[in-house]
């Protein structure tokens, strides 16, 4: 596991964009770089968050320069084909333009679409409250799943992070997910199991989340956490909204299920400032 | 093979082996078509791109429709100014005729187009093809429309056709179209035929992704009440069997208006009863039921100028001239 | 040459009887008097005359009042096609016969997305007047109400709070009361139970549409509160 942060905290878009990226390189190669996440010739399905109709800097999606670095660095690692998608709450067509994703993603040459209806497929998630789920086949079916929340506050669950990011490769009546959402979502994460998490604290939202909208519930958190452990990923961005990660059921549900360590400590994480 | 006399009511036999249409039929053709695919291309334009807009003036036929203008000024007594552009449309047809209607109506050419595929013998499309006078229920169509907008209730959008086209095209023929690319490529996907290593999705699912990004939609649109709406539009379509141009003929309260607007053209139809050989394949041929041949008289608020007649006349009998009514007949 | 051009003009008014209109005057007032009755019978339905409200004629944001909407509104289908979300569709009988196939907003359809002004920009008769983004921010097309007997935490002792989680409003237009009720085995449970901000609430139907309640949801939307008509309403403002 690795936290970066930045020293700095700029102002203009450029600025924030080249932040970013400088962080998201920096944490993953603190990890021992892209190659030891991404084989030669591999399918990488990138999972940003592109849920909702907002703009970058409303802190709802994940920044779109983050999400374009990741993608670089699968190439680099000599991935074969990169995808990046999502199953939004929003209209596909607003959200995957409007959070700046798109086009990031398919300017750093990854193939951004929208998901195809044809392919969710009940699958054997064999949780405890999702016995079989629609998941979206082709995430399954890549070689390699990296999960790129955003820090966001959420009335039900707290706060929502890399494990209820993960919603967005479901399908099917996701709305009903949220009458036990601390076995659905450790369900959700045992089963799909990201190779990474790399979490967006560069902006976060605070308050009104996961929609937001005003600029005022976005702070500067300067942050991105890179981990092969999702909950110890999730327990670290909990704190960055004042919230101590034992506080947020599904966390303590993971934790408990041995999916991950929720005492990020523990881990020793590599402490970068940049 | 020359008939002469009266009307007597025999088949006339097409005397134009070999003989080429005229070249404004198929320039008014190359017009119609063009109009056309600007309507639909602004109807696919509708649609949310990337900066919160629109397609550029998607409302385009609809500012130059003078029904619109109208009976919005009627019934709500205000001006859209947008709409201002449907006073071109009136000027030109009250020098020019009902020119709008034959040559850049999209609804008209789209009946136009299934008249055509009537086909049928000469004698049958002579039967179909002259004025009756059912022609004028389109007038009273209109006048409906005029009155109840004078009372606050606009009902023109249920039959002015750049609505009815456009209405049925979105909630009907669209979402249809959609559906049936659906279940077509979904079906190929779903079966996956093929031999060894060669599939069809391979060719399938790459046509439907070209598909999806330029005509389709990017997800099936549902509409209520568009089974009504379909076959009420499939109907309209069908009616063209029964009579060549029947919405255009009998139903078009714009055609009303426009037929009002451009009843004393500049712009004539005259036929001369000397060479005129009374074969009547200008009648057979007629799209709007206006009479053009020589001995009747020429209707110019039925008259699409489709310039049909002219091009079918074997003995050059037909010509459209410029003349001042009353100052130069004969 | 003017000679001729007055000539046309006397013609255009007084053509030959052989050219010109093949009409009688009377048809032709006869037509124009039965649009004219057609026209006062529609006005004569309650909807007309703003005697009584349908709650489920939700009309776009920007719509002028209803009066005016039926005399602008030519039907064209435009904003049912634009509308990213399959929100708008025909009308049958919502706003009366005489707005038939005009259009209301289907909440399980489609919602009206919050920073979205599609349906704005392409009504050619301004039935749906142009709106900026931050303006249509500001315009209630209805309100949205909760029915108790269906909400989860309310009727089943169930956690959701779907609709809260969607709602677009930079300050959430849905709050919660933190409570315990009985489930059916009798334990206590903490649920969430929500409560529409009537002031902050401006009718998107986010809600409804994703509430999990599949068939009619917990939560609706309901044209009361449009700011485009005065006298639909039901708040004093406090």
């Amino acid at each position: 596991m690795s936290i970066a942060k930045y020293r700095s905290s700029p102002a203009a878009p450029d600025g924030i964009a080249e932040e970013a990226r400088r962080l998201v390189r920096q944490a993953v190669d603190a990890l021992g770089g892209m190659g030891r996440f991404v084989a030669r010739g591999d399918t990488v399905w990138v999972k940003p968050n592109i849920g909702w109709d907002r703009r970058p800097e409303q802190a709802a999606t994940t920044n779109p320069d983050l999400v374009a670095a990741i993608v670089e660095m699968c190439f680099q690692a000599g991935a074969g084909k990169v995808f990046v998608s999502d199953n939004p709450c929003n209209e596909a067509i607003r959200t995957f333009p409007r959070s700046g994703i798109q086009q990031a993603a398919e300017k750093a040459g990854a193939r951004c679409y929208f998901l195809d209806e044809r392919k969710f497929r009940r699958m054997a998630v064999k949780g405890k409250v999702l016995k079989d789920w629609e998941i979206y086949a082709d995430v399954v079916e890549a070689n390699k799943l990296i999960n790129v929340p955003i820090v966001k506050h959420h009335s039900l669950t707290r706060a929502t992070l890399g494990m209820k990011n993960l919603m967005g490769v479901a399908g099917g009546a996701r709305n009903r997910m949220h009458q036990d959402p601390d076995n659905a979502l450790a369900d959700l994460a045992a089963f799909l199991k990201p190779v990474l998490v790399v979490v967006d604290a560069v902006r976060i939202l605070t308050s009104n989340g996961p929609v937001g909208g005003s600029l005022a519930d976005v702070k500067r958190a300067d942050t991105v956490v890179a981990s092969t452990d999702q909950v110890a990923a999730d327990a670290f961005g909990a704190t960055l909204l004042g919230v101590k990660p034992q506080q947020i059921g599904h966390i303590l549900e993971a934790s408990r299920r041995g999916l991950g360590k929720i005492d990020y400590g523990a881990l020793s994480p590599t402490m970068l400032t940049i | 093979m020359i008939s002469h006399g009266r009307p007597s009511g025999r088949p006339a036999v097409r005397q134009m082996a070999g003989r080429r249409t005229s070249w404004v039929v198929w320039f008014r053709r190359a017009i119609q078509s063009a109009f056309l695919l600007l309507f639909l291309y602004l109807f696919l334009q509708t649609v949310y791109h990337p900066i919160n807009k629109a397609g550029w003036r998607v409302t385009l036929f609809f500012d130059l429709d003078p029904l619109v203008a109208i009976t919005v000024w009627l019934a709500a007594h205000a001006l859209v100014s947008s709409l201002l552009l449907s006073l071109i449309t009136v000027a030109v047809t009250v020098f020019f005729g009902r020119w709008f209607c034959g040559w850049v109506c999209p609804f008209g050419t789209v009946h136009h187009l299934f008249s055509s595929f009537r086909g049928g013998k000469v004698k049958a499309r002579l039967e179909a093809g002259g004025y009756t006078r059912w022609q004028r229920w389109k007038y009273y169509v209109l006048a409906l429309f005029l009155g109840s907008a004078l009372v606050g209730s606009n009902l023109a959008g249920w039959l002015d056709p750049f609505s009815f086209f456009y209405r049925s095209l979105a909630t009907a023929v669209f979402p249809a179209v959609n559906l049936a690319a659906q279940k077509s490529f979904g079906w190929v996907y779903l079966i996956d035929p093929g031999v060894g290593k060669i599939r069809a999705t391979a060719i399938t699912e790459p046509a439907y992704d070209v598909l999806r990004h330029y005509f389709l939609a990017a997800q099936q649109p549902h509409y209520f009440w568009s089974l009504m709406i379909g076959l009420l539009f499939g109907a309209a379509l069908a009616l063209n069997f029964f009579r060549a141009r029947f919405w255009c003929r009998y139903i078009c309260p714009l055609g009303a208006l426009l037929g009002v607007a451009g009843k004393n053209p500049v712009l004539r139809l005259v036929a001369d009863p000397a060479t005129c050989n009374d074969c009547r394949l200008c009648l057979a041929d007629c799209q709007g039921g206006a009479n053009p041949q020589a001995g009747e008289a020429w209707k110019p608020a039925e008259c699409l100028y489709c310039w049909n007649c002219r091009s079918s006349c074997p003995s050059g009998s037909i010509a459209f001239r410029f003349e001042v009514p009353g100052v130069n007949k004969p | 040459m003017i000679k001729s051009a007055a000539r046309w003009l006397v013609n255009f008014f007084r053509p030959p009887p052989e050219s010109g209109l093949d009409l009688t005057r009377r048809s032709l007032i006869t037509s124009g008097l039965a649009g004219v009755g057609g026209g006062l019978l529609f006005g004569i339905h309650p909807l007309a005359g703003g005697k009584s409200f349908n709650p489920d004629l939700v009309r776009p944001p920007g719509a002028v009042p209803e009066e005016e909407f039926l005399g602008r509104c030519i039907r064209c289908g435009e904003c049912m096609k634009v509308c990213p979300t399959n929100a708008v569709q025909p009308t049958l009988l919502e706003a009366g016969l005489s707005g038939m196939w005009s259009p209301v907003l289907k909440m399980r359809m489609g919602y009206c997305e919050y920073e979205c002004t599609l349906c704005t920009q392409v009504c050619p008769t301004k039935a749906i007047s142009e709106l900026a983004v931050e303006e249509k921010q500001k315009v209630k097309i209805g309100l949205a109400y909760i029915d108790r007997n269906r909400c989860l935490p309310y009727a089943l002792a169930r956690t959701c709070i779907v609709c809260e989680e969607h709602c677009p409003t930079p300050k959430k237009a849905i709050w919660f009361e933190e409570t315990d009720v009985l489930n059916i085995r009798g334990e206590k449970v903490r649920v969430k139970q929500p409560h529409v901000d009537p002031d902050l609430c401006i009718g998107c139907g986010i809600c409804e549409n994703k509430c999990p309640v599949a068939d009619r949801a917990a939560i609706l939307v309901t044209s009361v509160g449009e700011t485009r008509n005065p006298k639909n309403q039901t708040l004093l403002p406090l």
